[in-house]
Order: C-alpha cells, then structure tokens, then sequence
C-alpha cells in the first residue's frame, strides 16, 4: 500500500502545473469569496429581520388593543431572537482557527459547533411557526388596518396551514438527526 | 504579503502534498478545485505567522487538513471560481493502467473512511511519522500507533471484498 503511495507520489511530484501568477490568482479570488461569504449572507438575513422589526416599532401606537400588543412584542421579540441565534451559531463554525488548531481540536469543535447549529435551527423553526401565528393579526391591522381576531375566517387560514407545517417539520428533523448522528460519531471517535 | 516569492516557492514546491489533500477529501472535479484554491488561500493567510522551527510539511499538512473538514463542514456558496489548469486536479498516476487502477482502488478505500482516520492515514501514506503525525493531528503518539493498525485492517478488508 505505502509502496504504491510513493510510486504514484513520485509521479505526481514530477508533474509541475502551478504557475506564479495562478498562485497569486487564487489567493486574491480566496480574499474576495471571504468578503462575498460573509457579508452576503448576513446582510440578506439582518434586512429581513430589520425590516419588519422597524415597521412594527415605528407603527406600533396603531396596535390599539392589548392582543394585538402582545402579538406586536411578541413578533419583534422572535425576530431579534431568529437573527441573534443564527448569527451565533454561524459564528461559532466560522470561529475555528485554522491555522493554530490541530486536526483533532478542529474536528472536536466542528462537531460540537454543528451539534449547537442544529439545536438552534430547531429552535429557530419552532420560533417561526410561532411568528407565523403572531405576524399575520400585525401585519393585517398595520397594512390593511383589519382586526383579523374580530373576523372569525382567519382560523381558517391556520387550520388550511398546519397541515403542511407537520410533514414538512417532519422533514426538517429527521435531516437534523442525520446531522447529529455523524457528529456524535466524529466525537465518540475522538474520544 | 512581505515574502510573496517566498510562497509562491513554497506552494510550487509542494503542489504534490496539495493535490493529494484535495484529492482525499473532495468528492467532485468541482469541489476539489474550490478545496485547492481554498488552502492555497488559507496557506497565504498565515504564511507570514510560519516560523522556521517547524517543518514546512507540518505547517503544511496541518493547514491542509484544517481547510479539508472546515470545508467539509461549511455551506456551499457560491464564490469567485477561479478557471484552474484540470492539469492540478487531474494528474496523471502512473503510465502503468494496471497501478493506475490499483491506485485508484485505494483512493476510494481511503474516501470511504471516516474524517478521523482519512486523516491519520494520509499523513502516514505521506511518509510522516509517528511522531510528525501525532504533532499534526494532536494524538498522542501510542494512540496514532493504535489507529494506525485499526485502519491499515480495514483498508485490507475493504479491498480484499
């Protein structure tokens, strides 16, 4: 085995192929996918969640009974909390030193930092679903100045939709415990 | 960068260990040229911090290995995707069909190991030591033993299937 390895290793030593100027290419495009990697994601995800927030805020003397109060304290708080619990999570794989750890320290805080990841998107999907109650009377009264809770069809909007919320929630986790499974793995072996 | 010549030397002279990396790890033509960009980036980066006291294939190794399961473990975006020579990524083995199938054969043996002994045997496959491996990878060096005779099992009985 280690007697092929070095037969092929001396082959492909042999083949020169790099070139100054595509060294110095991809260190430059490595440099530019860092900036496009970070600042993509995260300004996409804050504007999603600034957005609404602000306009609930700005708005929010028009939420004039105590429900509907509630439904807007309640929105704005899940909003800062899905922004909040992402952003850590994503923070703590990016937080690998790569050129400091060891194998095995990288490997040990992957799979703890992925375990977290996943912890947090189930509370993340839970926290949506929950948003998707509250939002909808908001936004309904701040964009279309209707009281849904004194109509009584819009249960009906959450009964069409839970149905698709269980299959797809379903999915969801069964991806999440594959994930968590690989990760326990990786632990038990480092162990 | 100070010692730009100094890396590119360095990256040229070690393009081998590189492709070998990218080869173990990456699963697609596509994702092993992102992978080999990535550590020639993460090369770069702390280039400057290297200091002379270790082996350059130790620093090496170490960061290769770091970028692999840090790309692994990130999502894929899409970034600037560099056009790079199929020449980097796809070397020629041997001139022999029959080693290159042989090769080939153990390449796949090695993929389908998990991460932790991907990496040990790599290292060992490289012409490490017990000792080189075990200061990459930060198992002791009994326990590198212990592993490596564990993986060299199965890698036998994966091919003997």
């Amino acid at each position: 085995m280690k007697a092929l390895w070095g037969q092929m290793s001396a082959e492909v030593e042999k083949q020169k192929a790099i070139t100054d100027s595509l060294v110095i290419k991809m260190t430059r495009a490595g440099y530019r996918n860092k900036i496009s990697k970070v600042q993509v994601p995260e300004t996409i995800g804050a504007f999603f969640c600034a957005v609404p927030v602000l306009y609930i805020l700005i708005n929010i003397q028009q939420l004039n009974t105590w429900y509907l109060l509630g439904c807007g304290i309640s929105s704005v708080i899940i909003l800062f909390l899905l922004c909040f619990l992402s952003l850590r999570s994503i923070s703590k794989i990016s937080g690998v030193n790569i050129s400091k750890n060891n194998y095995k320290e990288s490997l040990l805080q992957y799979s703890k930092a992925k375990m977290q990841f996943v912890s947090a998107q189930k509370v993340n999907f839970y926290l949506s679903a929950i948003l998707m109650l509250v939002i909808l009377p908001v936004m309904s009264k701040l964009i279309a100045g209707k009281d849904v809770f004194k109509q009584t069809d819009v249960w009906l909007y959450y009964v069409i939709a839970f149905p698709f919320f269980y299959p797809f929630s379903r999915w969801v986790f069964k991806r999440y415990v594959k994930i968590v499974s690989d990760a326990e793995n990786i632990l038990k072996e480092l162990e | 960068m100070q010692n730009k010549e100094a890396f590119i030397e360095v990256i040229k002279g070690n393009e081998g260990r590189i492709y070998k990396v990218t080869k173990v790890y990456a699963n697609t033509r596509e994702d092993a040229q992102d992978l080999y960009q990535e550590i020639v980036y993460q090369l770069w980066k702390s280039f400057d911090s290297f200091r002379n006291d270790a082996k350059i294939s130790t620093w090496m190794y170490r960061i290769a290995l770091n970028t692999s399961i840090a790309y692994l473990n990130k999502e894929k975006r899409k970034g600037n995707h560099l056009p790079i020579d199929d020449t980097l990524i796809n070397k020629t083995v041997t001139h022999d069909t029959l080693k290159d199938e042989q090769v080939e054969a153990l390449y796949a043996v090695i993929k389908k190991l998990d991460i932790v002994e991907k990496g040990i045997i790599l290292l060992y496959l490289e012409g490490n030591t017990y000792d080189e491996i075990a200061a990459i990878t930060g198992f002791s060096v009994t326990n590198v033993g212990t592993r490596l005779g564990r993986i060299k099992q199965k890698i036998i009985s994966q091919i003997k299937k």
